[in-house]
C-alpha cells in the first residue's frame, strides 16, 4: 500500500482525520514535511546568528564601528562630478553618488533601446552587407566582457587631443577632448513646473480626445487616427502652455497648505492609515484566496502549504502594525519627509512671472590657473561616464537586438500571411499585426536586460565615474564603515531592480493578450 | 494509448530536408541581396562605407608603428601564468598535457567532428584570399609589405580555388567554375573533409610555423639590471618544443581513443572521462601545480586512520540502507546520523571528523532514494568511497604548504587564475543552483519562502558589490582560528551569485516537465526524491542546456571583475601591471585588445558548441 498523501487526502477534513488518526506520527507525511522545514529553518537561522556573533565579537575585537553616523558626519572627499563635488557629509556624497547612477542608468536604458532595436531590424534586414554587419557587432560585442570593454574605450578616449580654448569639431557647439565632450544643453528653468501643470491638463484632454476618436472609429469605421490626435492635444497644451503657465503660480499656495497640515497632524495618523492599510490589504488577499479555493459547493478545499500562506499573510500584516505602533520614528518621518516634500513643491511654484520653462545653453571653455577646461555652461560628459556608457549601451545594445530578433522571428508566419491575405499593405501588417505580437515576447526580456544595465553601472568603478559603488568605496575607506555603506548599496541596487521590474511588469501586463 | 499510437504514427513519416533554395550566380545575387530596391542600395553603398572607414580605422590602429606589440609578445608567459617560477614550469605543461590528452580522448568517444564538404572549405579560402587582399589594400602598409601580404592573399585564394576545382574533378560532376557551386554544396556527390582534420591541420600549421616563420625572440633577461630582450629570429627553444610535445600528445591520445572506443562498452568509458573532467581542476591544482610538501606522519597516524573508519563504517550503513527491506527504520537511523553529525560539528575537534560526518549524514539521508539490487547498492557504497577518498585528500592538500615559492597570495594568475576560477565557481554553484531551483519549487513553502528570497536578493544586486563584500567582510565573519583567503572567499561569493542565477535557469527547466511525468513516475510507487532523481532533474536539465551554457558563458566573462578587487587574473595584468614597465608605459589599448581577444575566443566557442549541443540534441524542435 502507497503511502496516503497529503494532497490526496484533503477532499474533506474528515477523512484527513481519519486517516491522521491511522498512520503513525513517523510516518504522517504531513508531519514529516513540517518537521523537515522547521528543522531547516532552525539550521539556517542558527547558522546566521553563529555568524552575526562572531562578527560582532571580531568587530569588538577590531574596534570596527558600523554605526551609520557617518551619513551625517563631515567627510573629507571630492567627487569627480555629479550635483555636489564637495560633499559636507558622508550621506551626501553617497546621494551624489546615486544620483549619478540614476543618470547614467536612464540615459543609458534609452539609448540601447533605441540602438537595440536597430540592431534587431538590421539583422533581420534583406541586405547582406547590413545583416551581416549587425551580426557582426552582436557576436563581438556580446562575447567580450563589459569590463574589459570599458576599460579598452576608456584607455582610447584618454588619447583625445588636449582641450584649448578653441578646440572642437564645431567650436562653440562641440568638443571632444581629453577632458570630455561638451555639447549644447537644454535643461528646465524655473517655469518649468507650471508648464507641466498645463501639459498634465492637456493629458487628460488627450485620453478624452482618444475615446472619443475610438468610439467615431467604432462606430462608423472610419480611419481617425485616435493616438495621432491624442499627441496632437499634448502637443498643444505644451505649445499653448509656454505662454500662458504663469496662470498657475497659485498652486504653490496650494501645496504650501498641505505642508502645512501634514506638520500639524499628530503621530497617531499615519500610524492608524498604516496598520489599517496592513491589515485590509492583508484581509483582502486572505478573502480572496479562500474564495478561489472554494469549491462550486462551497466546500474549502485547503492544502497544508494553502494554509501555510494564509497564516503567514495574516502574521506579516499583524507584525507590519506592531512594527508602526512600536516605531513611532517611522510615522513621524513620514510626516516629516512628506512636509518637507511639499515645501520643495511649494518653493518650485514660487517663481515671478516671467520664468521660462526651458533653457539652453552653450558649452564654453574656461582658463582657470594654468589649463583651460570646460566651463558649467555646456552638457558635459566626462571621460569616466563617456566610457561607461558607451560600455553599457553597446552591450546591452547586443542582447536587446537579440531580444527584437527574436521576438519577431517568433510570431507565426501564418499572422503574416493571413493579415496580407485580407489586403493590408506591407507597412500596415508591419505595424499593426507583427510589432503587437512580437512586442509582447520582446518585452520581458529586455526588462531582464534593464536590470542588468542599471547593475553594470557598478563597473564604472574601474575607470573612476563617481557612481554609487565608487563612492562608497571612498567612503568607507575614509570612515571604516564598510558593513553599512555595503549595506546601503545593496538597498539602493534592490529598490532600483524593484522599480524597473514593476514598471516592465506593469507594461506587460497591459500587454498581455487578454484570451478568452 | 491514442497518444501513444499517434506518437508512433508521427515516427513512421519518411523525413524530407527543406527543400534547397539553389544557389544564385554571382550577379544575380549581389542584385537581389544588395541592390533590390532604391532603398536597398543606399542601404548597401552606406553600410559598405561604414564598413570600410571602420577597416580602415582598426588597421591604421593595429599596423601604426607606435603601437608597443611588443608588450605582449614579451609578456605572454605573465599573462598565462603570471609568475610562476621558471624552475617549476614544467608541471603546467604536464597540466596542460592531461587536458589535451583528456581533450584527444573525449573527442574521439563522443565521435565529435561533422563531415564538411571539401568545394565549401575551398570556397571558405578563396574569400579568406580575397578579404585578406581587401584588409592589405586598406591597411597603412609600406609598398614591399603590400605587394608581399597581396601575394600571400593570391597564394591562399589560388589554394582555396585548387581544393575546389580538386573536389569537384574527383566527384565527377562536370560544368564550369560558375555552376560547380551550387552543384558541391547540395549533395553527398563531393568530397567531404571531417572538421577533426581541419582543426588538426591548422594546429598543425601553427605548431610548424613556430620552428618556421621568424616571429622574433622577446623575453625579460632577469639580470642584476633587468631589460628586455627582443630580437628577430625564431621562437625560443622553451616555447617551441613544449608546444611541438603538447600536438603530438594530443593527435596522439585521439589517435588511442579511436582504437580504443569500440573495444570498450561505450557508457563506461564515458562515465570515466566525465568523472576524469570533473576530478581533473582539483588534482592538477593541488596535486601538480601546488606541488603540496605532504607531512606523511601526520598523512598515515591522523588523517588515513579517519579515512579508513569512515570507509568501512560508512560503507556499512550504507549498504544496510540501501536494502529495500529496511523500511523506514533506515530513515530513522538516517536522522539520527544526521543528528549525531550536527551535534559533533558543534563540539571542538577536527575539522575532517566533522566535514565526514555531516557527508556521511547526506549520503544516509538519501540512501532510500537510491535503493535497489547488488548492484545498484554496490555503486552507491562506492559513489560514497570516492566522495570520501576526493575530499579526504582536498583537505590534507590544501592544508598542506607548497613548495612553489612566488610572491603573493596564490601562486597562479593570469589566464590560469580566470579559468580556475570559473571552472571552480562552476563546480561549486551547479548543485548549489540546483538544490535552489528544487526548493523554489517545492511544496514546501518555508524551501521556497527561504529559496526566492535568497535568489531574488541575489538577482537585485550587483556582482561586484557582492565581489566587495566577501573580499573584505568574510575574515570578520569567521570563528578564531579558521583562515580563507581572499581568493577562496571571492570564488565562494562568486559562486553563490552564480547559484541564484543557475537556478532561475533550472527552474525555467523544471517548469517544463509536464504534469504527466510527476503522475506517472508516482503511479510506478517511486518516492518523491526517486521522482526527482530519475524522471525530473535528467529531462528539465535537458531542456535547460541553451540557458545553462549561455550562463557560464557568462560567469566566464564576468571574472573579469576580479582585476576590480585587485586579484591578479589576466585583465589586471594587462591593465595595472604591463602598462607599469618601464619599456612598455601605457601601452594599456594594445594589452586590454589583446585581452578581449582571448576573452572572445573563448566566449565565442562556447556559444557555438552550445548552438551545436541544440541542434544535436533537438531542442527547440520540438
Amino acid at each position: 500500500m502507497t503511502q496516503p498523501t497529503h494532497s490526496s487526502s484533503t477532499g474533506s477534513s474528515n477523512t484527513h482525520a481519519a486517516v491522521s488518526a491511522r498512520v503513525p506520527l513517523w510516518r504522517d507525511v504531513v508531519v514529516l514535511k513540517w518537521v523537515t522545514q522547521v528543522a531547516l529553518l532552525a539550521v539556517v537561522l542558527g547558522t546566521m546568528w553563529f555568524l552575526a556573533s562572531q562578527a560582532g565579537d571580531n568587530l569588538r575585537a577590531r574596534n570596527i564601528n558600523t554605526d551609520f553616523d557617518f551619513i551625517e558626519r563631515p567627510v573629507d572627499i571630492q567627487l569627480g562630478e555629479g550635483i555636489d563635488t564637495h560633499p559636507d557629509t558622508g550621506g551626501r556624497a553617497l546621494w551624489t553618488g546615486m544620483v549619478n547612477t540614476l543618470r547614467l542608468s536612464i540615459a543609458g536604458i534609452a539609448v540601447a533601446t533605441v540602438l537595440g532595436v536597430i540592431v534587431g531590424l538590421a539583422r533581420l534586414s534583406d541586405n547582406w552587407l547590413v545583416s551581416r554587419l549587425a551580426s557582426t557587432w552582436v557576436e563581438v560585442l556580446r562575447n567580450v566582457p563589459l569590463l574589459v570593454q570599458m576599460i579598452f574605450y576608456f584607455s582610447v578616449l584618454t588619447t583625445l587631443p588636449r582641450v584649448g580654448l578653441d578646440t572642437g569639431p564645431i567650436n562653440g557647439w562641440l568638443h571632444i577632448s581629453n577632458k570630455g565632450i561638451s555639447m549644447p544643453r537644454v535643461f528646465i528653468a524655473d517655469g518649468f513646473y507650471q508648464w507641466l501643470v498645463v501639459v498634465l491638463i492637456g493629458a487628460v484632454a488627450a485620453r478624452f480626445v482618444h475615446r472619443r476618436r475610438t468610439r467615431i472609429h467604432d462606430e462608423t469605421g472610419a480611419n481617425t487616427s485616435p493616438m495621432l490626435w491624442a499627441i496632437g492635444t499634448v502637443a498643444l497644451f505644451g505649445l499653448v502652455g509656454l505662454f500662458v503657465h504663469p496662470a498657475f503660480s497659485w498652486l504653490g499656495g496650494v501645496f504650501g497648505a498641505v505642508a502645512e497640515l501634514l506638520d500639524s497632524l499628530p503621530v497617531i495618523v499615519p500610524q492608524v492609515v498604516l496598520a489599517a492599510a496592513a491589515i485590509g490589504l492583508a484581509a483582502r488577499w486572505i478573502l480572496r484566496f479562500l474564495a478561489a479555493h472554494r469549491s462550486a459547493r462551497g466546500h474549502l478545499a485547503l492544502t497544508d502549504d494553502d494554509w501555510f500562506r494564509v497564516i503567514f499573510t495574516a502574521a506579516a500584516s499583524l507584525a507590519i502594525v506592531f512594527l508602526v505602533v512600536r516605531w513611532t520614528g517611522l510615522s513621524s518621518w513620514i510626516l516629516n519627509s512628506g512636509r518637507d516634500l511639499f515645501h520643495v513643491i511649494e518653493a518650485k511654484f514660487d517663481v515671478d512671472g516671467a520664468a521660462r520653462p526651458f533653457d539652453a545653453m552653450r558649452p564654453d571653455i574656461v582658463q582657470k590657473g594654468k589649463f583651460p577646461n570646460y566651463g558649467v555652461n555646456g552638457l558635459t560628459l566626462s571621460l569616466g561616464f563617456a566610457a561607461v556608457f558607451f560600455g553599457v549601451v553597446f552591450y546591452t545594445s547586443a542582447f536587446i537586438g537579440e531580444n527584437v530578433r527574436g521576438g519577431i522571428l517568433a510570431v507565426p508566419k501564418g499572422q503574416t500571411e493571413a493579415a496580407l491575405a485580407v489586403g493590408l499593405t506591407r507597412g500596415q501588417v508591419i505595424r499593426r499585426v507583427v510589432l503587437p505580437q512580437a512586442f509582447r515576447i520582446i518585452l520581458p526580456p529586455t526588462g531582464n536586460q534593464y536590470l542588468n544595465l542599471t547593475k553594470n553601472t557598478s563597473l564604472a568603478i574601474a575607470v573612476g565615474y563617481s557612481e554609487i559603488v565608487q563612492v562608497g568605496t571612498t567612503v568607507f575607506n575614509q570612515t571604516g564603515r564598510t558593513l553599512p555603506v555595503v549595506a546601503i548599496w545593496m538597498l539602493f541596487y534592490l529598490s532600483c531592480s524593484l522599480t524597473i521590474s514593476v514598471i516592465v511588469n506593469w507594461f506587460n501586463v497591459r500587454m498581455q493578450l487578454v484570451e478568452r | 494509448m491514442s497518444e501513444l499510437s499517434s506518437t508512433t504514427g508521427n515516427l513512421e513519416v519518411p523525413y524530407t530536408p527543406p527543400p534547397v533554395t539553389p544557389k544564385l550566380p554571382p550577379r544575380e545575387w549581389i542584385r537581389a541581396n544588395l541592390f533590390s530596391s532604391p532603398f536597398n542600395s543606399t542601404l548597401t553603398v552606406v553600410s559598405g562605407l561604414v564598413i570600410l572607414g571602420i577597416l580602415r580605422g582598426l588597421l591604421s590602429f593595429l599596423f601604426n608603428p607606435i603601437r608597443q606589440w611588443d608588450a605582449t609578445a614579451t609578456n605572454l608567459r605573465l599573462l598565462m601564468t603570471q609568475a610562476y617560477p621558471e624552475e617549476q614550469y614544467i608541471r603546467v605543461w604536464v597540466s596542460t598535457a592531461v587536458i589535451l590528452i583528456l581533450s584527444g580522448l573525449s573527442l574521439a568517444v563522443w565521435r565529435a567532428g561533422s563531415a564538411v564538404p571539401l568545394s565549401k572549405v575551398g570556397r571558405n579560402l578563396v574569400a579568406t584570399g580575397a578579404t585578406m587582399a581587401l584588409l592589405t589594400l586598406l591597411a597603412p602598409f609600406s609598398a614591399s609589405a603590400t605587394v608581399q601580404w597581396l601575394i600571400a592573399s593570391a597564394v591562399v585564394a589560388a589554394g582555396g580555388e585548387g581544393i575546389r576545382r580538386f573536389s569537384a574533378i574527383r566527384s565527377g560532376s562536370v560544368g564550369s567554375a560558375g555552376s560547380v557551386g551550387s552543384g558541391g554544396s547540395s549533395g553527398d556527390d563531393g568530397r567531404t573533409v571531417t572538421t577533426l582534420t581541419l582543426l588538426g591541420v591548422a594546429l598543425t600549421g601553427l605548431v610548424v610555423s613556430l620552428w618556421v616563420v621568424p616571429y622574433g625572440h622577446h623575453s625579460f633577461i632577469l639580470d642584476r639590471t633587468p631589460r628586455v630582450m627582443a630580437e628577430p629570429g625564431t621562437v625560443a627553444m622553451t616555447t617551441k618544443l613544449p608546444w611541438t610535445v603538447m600536438l603530438v600528445i594530443l593527435v596522439a591520445a585521439y589517435f588511442l581513443g579511436r582504437s580504443l572506443r569500440d573495444r570498450l562498452p561505450t557508457n563506461a568509458t564515458r562515465a570515466t572521462l566525465l568523472v576524469s573532467w570533473l576530478l581533473a581542476p582539483p588534482v592538477l591544482l593541488y596535486l601538480v601545480l601546488r606541488d603540496p610538501s605532504f607531512d606523511m606522519g601526520h598523512v598515515l597516524g591522523t588523517d588515513l586512520p579517519i579515512f579508513g573508519a569512515y570507509a568501512v563504517g560508512g560503507a556499512v550503513l550504507l549498504s544496510w540502507l540501501t536494502r529495500p527491506t529496511t523500511g523506514e527504520v533506515g530513515r530513522i537511523v538516517a536522522a539520527l546520523v544526521l543528528i549525531v553529525g550536527f551535534c559533533l560539528f558543534l563540539q571542538p575537534m577536527r575539522m575532517i571528523v566533522r566535514i565526514d560526518m555531516l557527508m556521511l549524514a547526506c549520503f544516509a539521508l538519501a540512501a532510500p532514494t537510491f535503493a535497489g539490487g547488488q548492484r545498484a547498492r554496490r555503486r552507491y557504497v562506492v559513489g560514497w568511497l570516492g566522495v570520501l577518498g576526493v575530499s579526504s585528500w582536498l583537505i590534507t592538500a590544501i592544508n598542506t604548504p607548497s613548495t612553489v615559492d612566488v610572491p603573493g597570495d596564490f601562486f597562479m594568475g593570469g589566464l590560469s587564475l580566470t579559468l580556475l576560477v570559473a571552472i571552480f565557481t562552476l563546480v561549486v554553484s551547479f548543485p548549489l543552483g540546483i538544490l535552489l531551483a528544487l526548493a523554489r519549487t517545492s511544496t514546501m513553502p518555508i524551501f521556497r519562502l527561504l529559496a526566492t528570497w535568497f535568489i531574488e536578493f541575489v538577482r537585485g544586486v550587483p556582482l561586484i558589490t557582492i565581489l566587495i563584500f566577501f573580499s573584505i567582510m568574510v575574515p570578520l565573519f569567521l570563528p578564531r582560528g579558521m583562515h580563507l583567503s581572499e581568493l577562496a572567499a571571492v570564488v565562494v561569493g562568486y559562486s553563490l551569485f552564480s547559484a541564484a542565477y543557475l537556478a532561475e535557469n533550472v527552474r525555467g527547466g523544471l517548469q517544463s516537465i509536464t504534469r504527466g511525468q510527476h503522475e506517472a513516475a508516482e503511479a510506478v510507487g517511486m518516492t518523491t526524491g526517486q521522482k526527482t532523481v530519475f524522471i525530473v532533474l535528467p529531462q528539465a536539465l535537458r531542456a535547460a542546456i541553451p540557458p545553462l551554457v549561455g550562463q557560464c558563458i557568462g560567469v566566464f566573462k564576468e571574472t573579469s571583475l576580479l582585476a576590480i578587487i585587485g586579484l591578479f587574473d589576466v585583465l589586471y595584468i594587462a591593465r595595472a601591471v604591463m602598462p607599469n614597465q618601464t619599456e612598455f608605459m601605457g601601452s594599456t589599448r594594445e594589452n586590454v585588445l589583446f585581452v578581449s581577444l582571448i576573452y572572445w575566443i573563448f566566449a565565442y566557442q562556447m556559444s557555438k558548441a552550445s548552438q551545436r549541443i541544440e541542434k544535436r540534441t533537438g531542442l527547440g524542435e520540438r
